[in-house]
């Protein structure tokens, strides 16, 4: 059984909700205008997203508004926007990037939807999906019947525990904030997609989605789906300093130790392997994580000069 | 089971104990008669099935390593960065260090530090950085340090020449969140649709 799906997930700050199709107790067209409705819905809300990694707990809490496939997002005083491949920073010099992207559905029978229950949530009359992938149970989604925007979701890892809960509340089926400025007059970075040169074609069950260069000569960024969570691998010149890891841990697998940063939507994890360095953003749960990097090349030692270059210059 | 002289106590000391697998093989036989017969002993049966298989799911709690003797790894951690742990160590060290944050810590700290230290040239390990070593590792660090030692030449003259007189382009600087914000971006388009972008927006 194949079924399509939208290319972003459930999860994080991404958008909306993505579930597959095919159970007998719900059509395929059926979900497919759920599908529509939830992309398409307008909404503003309150989003709490907490992830539980390991002994850690890690928690986000944001305004956002969904208009027309995209979300506007507000942590503390700060304004952004996602969507239909487009990421837009607000303030005294908004600047935004575009990446022109032109995909094919994403096909995968990683994940099947199990069977739908009314229920309700917050007063409203909602629908329980549960999203499984094999003998796992993956996820439950509430979905609001009459926007079709995802209440709750609930993400297992596979031991079956709660890894993620992404919660809405102070729930408005209407938008609440009006821009301040106009984002359609914003300046863009526009990214044309490219062709692949080192990263792989598929890792794990994901599918190598889209290619665009990175944001530095000699570099590349690969999107990657299975249909309900995503990363990206950023592939750069070794000799590249990526900041931003200055509360990394060190997240040890049977493939080595990373420098990683674990927040409450995503993870980021980076590591050398021979002449790359690598980077890796995503929603992954912890199973998945450490089977994309088992099949990621190793860390690998840096070199004397590397290691000298690195302490000379961070 | 003495004692129990009501119908429902009985039958609810029977189940119990038949899931823990304590009866005799009569009282086997009046509970396999009981669940062939007795819709409230099936209801019951049930009930404390889904009692049990909720405990049995329920997250173990690690023992702090505070609380166990000995229970932190010391030398290993050095041997593991330096990948000299035989295959029989290295699964317990691995799963220690999934479920201890100090010693995660700890393996950071000195990876990091090791790093830094190696990295100067001419320099000897500072002696609150050395890592006491058994015999074995004495011979290794005999066999090592002097390679180590040359390797440590041969960088300052290459650091002298590419600062002298390579006039040194700096490395490319980029932050993780500038790679999480191109993420997020990639991940909104729909599927199976062209990103939105009018290119007269620029």
């Amino acid at each position: 059984m194949t079924a399509v799906l939208y290319r972003s997930g459930v999860v994080g700050a991404t958008l909306a909700v993505v579930l597959v199709v095919g159970m007998p107790s719900a059509s395929a067209d059926d979900l497919a205008d759920m599908l529509d409705r939830s992309h398409g819905s307008t909404y503003s809300a309150t989003r709490l997203t907490v992830s539980v990694w390991g002994d850690q707990t890690k928690v986000t809490k944001e305004r956002v508004e969904h208009v027309d496939g995209a979300e506007m997002i507000r942590v503390d005083e700060t304004w952004s926007m996602i969507g239909n491949g487009r990421s837009v920073r607000m303030g005294e010099a908004p600047e935004g990037i575009a990446f022109m992207a032109e995909s094919e559905p994403i096909a995968t029978d990683r994940y099947v939807l199990g069977d739908a229950t009314a229920c309700s949530h917050m007063r409203r009359p909602c629908t329980l999906f549960p999203i499984v992938e094999g003998d796992l149970t993956r996820a439950h989604v509430i979905v609001d019947d009459r926007t079709g925007a995802p209440l709750i979701t609930y993400i297992y890892d596979d031991a079956g525990r709660t890894f993620r809960t992404i919660s809405l509340s102070d729930f408005s089926p209407h938008r609440t904030y009006e821009w301040s400025s106009d984002p359609s007059v914003v300046p863009y970075e526009v990214v044309m997609q490219a062709d692949p040169d080192v990263v792989p074609s598929a890792i794990a069950e994901y599918a190598l989605v889209d290619v665009f260069p990175g944001p530095s000569d000699r570099s590349e960024q690969g999107f990657y789906s299975d249909g309900l969570f995503t990363f990206s691998l950023f592939a750069l010149p070794s000799g590249t300093v990526v900041g931003g890891f200055e509360d990394q841990q060190s997240l040890v697998t049977p493939s080595g130790v990373y420098d990683a940063t674990l927040t409450a939507a995503n993870v980021r994890v980076r590591w050398i392997s021979g002449g790359t360095a690598y980077v890796l953003v995503g929603d992954l749960p912890p199973d998945h994580l450490e089977a994309v990097l088992a099949e990621l090349p190793p860390p690998t030692k840096d070199g004397m000069l590397a290691r000298l270059w690195r302490a000379l210059f961070g | 089971m003495a004692g129990l002289t009501g119908s429902a106590d009985r039958r609810s000391m029977l189940l119990s104990c038949f899931l823990d697998g304590e009866l005799t093989p009569d009282e086997l036989e009046e509970v396999v008669a009981l669940l062939e017969t007795d819709l409230d002993a099936i209801a019951e049966f049930r009930s404390l099935q889904a009692v049990r298989r909720s405990i049995r799911t329920l997250p173990t709690l690690a023992v702090p390593p505070s609380l166990v003797p000995g229970g932190h790894l010391g030398e290993e951690l050095s041997a593991y960065l330096d990948g000299e742990l035989s295959t029989q160590e290295m699964p317990a060290v691995v799963t220690h260090l999934e479920t201890c944050t100090d010693c995660r810590a700890e393996l950071a700290d000195l990876d990091r530090s090791r790093t830094a230290v190696r990295a100067l040239p001419g320099l000897e390990t500072p002696t609150f950085l050395a890592v006491e070593r058994d015999l074995r590792d004495s011979k290794r660090r005999r066999i090592m340090w002097p390679a180590a030692a040359a390797a440590g030449g041969v960088a300052a003259a290459a650091l002298a020449f590419t600062v002298g007189f390579g006039g040194g382009s700096e490395p490319t600087s980029i932050d993780v969140a500038d790679l999480q914000t191109r993420h997020a971006a990639v991940a909104s388009v729909p599927a199976g649709t062209t990103s939105g972008f009018e290119v007269s927006n620029r």
